[in-house]
């Protein structure tokens, strides 16, 4: 009974209220019941359009790189051949237990204008000017990407490795005697036993990646020109840099809700029709 | 056992006499909490205000709080927002250009400050910004008069003087950057893609605005909005500047050399003068005007912010009065803060004092504070409103657009489309 009252006031009453809150209008703290207006308002808001296809570019291509990654280093890192796995377990899961404000400082200066990603890339010859990083739309988007890929791959690793230490070692050993070769092995042997843990890390990835503030936050600012603004930035900036429109980025955060329903439905769907 | 409680009574009380003291000094002495956001700048400032105060009042003390100026802003909006009023500071710095915003939503939040500063000794535009329905909540604070600073030593390498940057049109501006880029390689302007600040400095250099009087948008078939646009175009192209992140970037490339000049207000004269190995190397010449603009003068504003109280404050009457008592009417005071952090106060009967008169010799010897007061008599007036903000951001996402030769007038549309969608 005492869990039901705090659930009711920490979580249904705050949802309830923002879906309430999702349908008024007006400046700062004096609303009104607005109706459709905020979900007509984002039909035609430019900005909302941009925020939404940068989150989704975000996912596109980070979460599968991320997840590859994780896959391949967990892969790597599970041979009990290998030399210093400790270490290199360690070293690639240290980024997602680092201060957020900390990294984001240091990215920010290796990637800034004579920062020294640009001068190693000068000194090798590999380009001729320096890359603008951060003030370019392109390569904002990736320097974003590259951050939270470091930030967050070594995490999704962790689930890899403790999935892979289950699966029974005669497997492997039968597959090898059958001469199956390594790549196969990794394709139609730990691929499929990992499929849950897979989605799983994809569907939290997901949710993750819809949530993205920090990184495009501390690294740009949401720019150059908006091209790293997240639908998170947004809805800060609604609340809280522009006059103040609380209706309406409770209405873009239901946006961020429905959106991770849809994708982490249509990433169960495919994973069950896989096993059947 | 005698000697014993001598000394136990003697301990008693001196432990009685402190307690009391220490009651008394309590009962009067307060601390005012104070945000703002440059350790170098306001800060600076506001410390040696009152130091001056503390003479009257030596029992008092004061505590500033120093942030990253957005972070601030947000942190005040937020708390604002929240309803709850503890943990907020006595005295606020708020910039000139949010300052409507402030006021309208949070209506209360803020200490009507009308019946107690004399607002007739402030130069109006300052005042403006802090009203709302006839009611003044501001202490006018620094002027964001612009000039354009330049190194000197890098300008007469290349052949000029600093007569070939009076009253000049932007254009011209860019023919001499081209000139020097061609003699000496030299850059001249370094430029932050995530900044509107100077397309701001060169629209309300005609006295025009993203808002007119009554706070309508203005942007579609302004003429001077579409010169601004188009005069930062020929800047952009002409390959006389370095793009750079962020304000440490920023700062750090004219400060280092690696770019020869900025436009900026009075205030970044501190940040500037605080490589003591240039000094003499830099001058001030007023901002160019635009090209075929009726009205555009060679004088603008860029920021510029003003000290509020808010109506919460737990030193409330305290803060009043040290505002009141200094920044409102203390003219030493702020010659001051002229010559030690560059601070251009907006009390007019301070321009009469000794260092407004003062040359200085970091920057060559030029009367610079003369400089900035004259300017700072002919900015045009313009009225900020209360979505600057929105509008400076729909601006910042057309200037790639922009920078790569886009269409000006179709710029200006989707500017104008983006602005109108968020303001309602």
């Amino acid at each position: 009974m005492p869990a039901l009252v705090l659930l009711g006031i920490f979580m249904i009453y705050p949802i309830l209220w923002s879906l309430w809150m999702s349908f008024q209008v007006g400046r700062g703290m004096a609303f009104s019941f607005g109706g459709l207006t905020n979900i007509i308002r984002l039909t035609q808001d430019p900005v909302f359009l941009r925020a939404l296809s940068n989150t989704l570019i975000f996912l596109a291509i980070q979460v599968p790189i991320m997840l590859v990654l994780a896959l391949l280093f967990a892969s790597a890192l599970n041979d009990s051949k290998l030399w210093g796995r400790g270490f290199f377990r360690t070293a690639i899961f240290l980024p997602c237990v680092t201060s957020l404000v900390a990294y984001s400082v240091i990215f920010k200066s290796m990637f800034a204008g004579d920062g020294i990603i640009n001068q190693v890339l000068l000194g090798l010859h590999i380009v001729s000017t320096p890359i603008p990083w951060l003030a370019d739309p392109f390569w904002a988007k990736f320097v974003v990407v590259a951050a939270i890929t470091w930030r967050w791959t070594g995490y999704n690793m962790i689930f890899y490795l403790a999935a892979m230490q289950n699966i029974d070692r005669s497997i492997y050993e039968a597959a090898r005697i059958d001469g199956v070769p390594a790549w196969a092995r990794f394709w139609y042997i730990t691929v499929p036993m990992l499929k849950p843990v897979i989605l799983f890390t994809a569907v939290i990835s997901t949710i993750g990646t819809l949530q993205l503030f920090d990184e495009p936050n501390l690294l740009t600012q949401g720019g150059p020109s908006d091209s790293t603004l997240t639908l998170s930035m947004y809805i800060y900036n609604l609340s809280f840099r522009f006059m103040p429109s609380f209706g309406y980025a409770a209405t873009v955060s239901y946006v961020i809700v429905v959106l991770v329903a849809i994708l982490s439905y249509i990433q169960f769907l495919v994973a069950r029709d896989r096993r059947a | 056992m005698t000697r014993m409680s001598t000394g136990l009574k003697r301990s008693l009380a001196v432990a009685l006499a402190s307690v009391s003291m220490f009651s008394v000094t309590a009962a009067s002495a307060a601390e005012i909490l104070v945000w703002c956001w440059d350790p170098n700048f306001n800060g600076a400032t506001m410390e040696q205000a009152f130091a001056r105060y503390q003479a009257e009042h030596p029992d008092d003390t004061i505590r500033v709080e120093i942030f990253d100026k957005a972070a601030m802003e947000q942190k005040l909006q937020t708390q604002l927002a929240s309803g709850t009023t503890e943990g907020l500071p006595d005295i606020v710095l708020i910039e000139d250009y949010r300052a409507q915003k402030y006021l309208l939503s949070f209506p209360g939040a803020f200490e009507p400050l009308t019946d107690q500063i004399d607002y007739s000794a402030f130069a109006p535009y300052k005042v403006a910004v802090g009203t709302v329905d006839g009611q003044s909540y501001s202490m006018p604070f620094d002027s964001g008069v612009t000039g354009y600073f330049y190194r000197s030593d890098l300008l007469e390498a290349a052949g000029y003087t600093a007569a070939d940057l009076e009253d000049i049109t932007w254009d011209r501006l860019i023919e001499i950057g081209v000139d020097i880029k061609e003699k000496t390689g030299e850059t001249l302007l370094p430029i932050d893609p995530n900044d509107a600040g100077w397309l701001r400095i060169m629209m309300q250099s005609a006295g025009t605005w993203y808002f007119d009087e009554a706070g309508n948008l203005t942007i579609a078939d302004n003429p001077a909005i579409k010169a601004s646009l188009e005069t930062y175009q020929r800047l952009m192209n002409a390959g006389i500047t370095k793009p750079v992140a962020g304000w440490t970037e920023y700062t750090g490339s004219f400060t280092s050399g690696d770019t020869m000049s900025t436009f900026t207000g009075v205030w970044m004269t501190a940040t500037i003068k605080a490589n003591p190995d240039q000094s003499g190397q830099w001058g001030v010449a007023p901002i160019p005007r635009l090209d075929g603009v009726e009205g555009s003068v060679n004088a603008s504003n860029l920021g510029g912010s003003s000290w509020y109280v808010l109506s919460s404050a737990p030193q409330k009457d305290l803060a009043i009065d040290f505002l009141k008592t200094v920044w409102g009417s203390d003219v030493d005071f702020y010659q001051e803060i002229l010559v030690n952090q560059g601070a251009l106060g907006s009390l007019l009967a301070a321009r009469e004092g000794e260092a407004y008169q003062a040359s200085d010799e970091f920057f060559g010897g030029q009367p610079v504070w003369q400089n900035f007061s004259t300017w700072l008599g002919e900015i045009p007036a313009v009225n900020y409103g209360i979505f600057t903000e929105e509008a400076d951001t729909a601006v910042v996402a057309q200037l790639p657009a922009l920078v790569n030769g886009g269409n000006v007038d179709e710029i200006i549309s989707a500017i104008n489309a983006q602005v109108s969608q968020q303001i309602q």
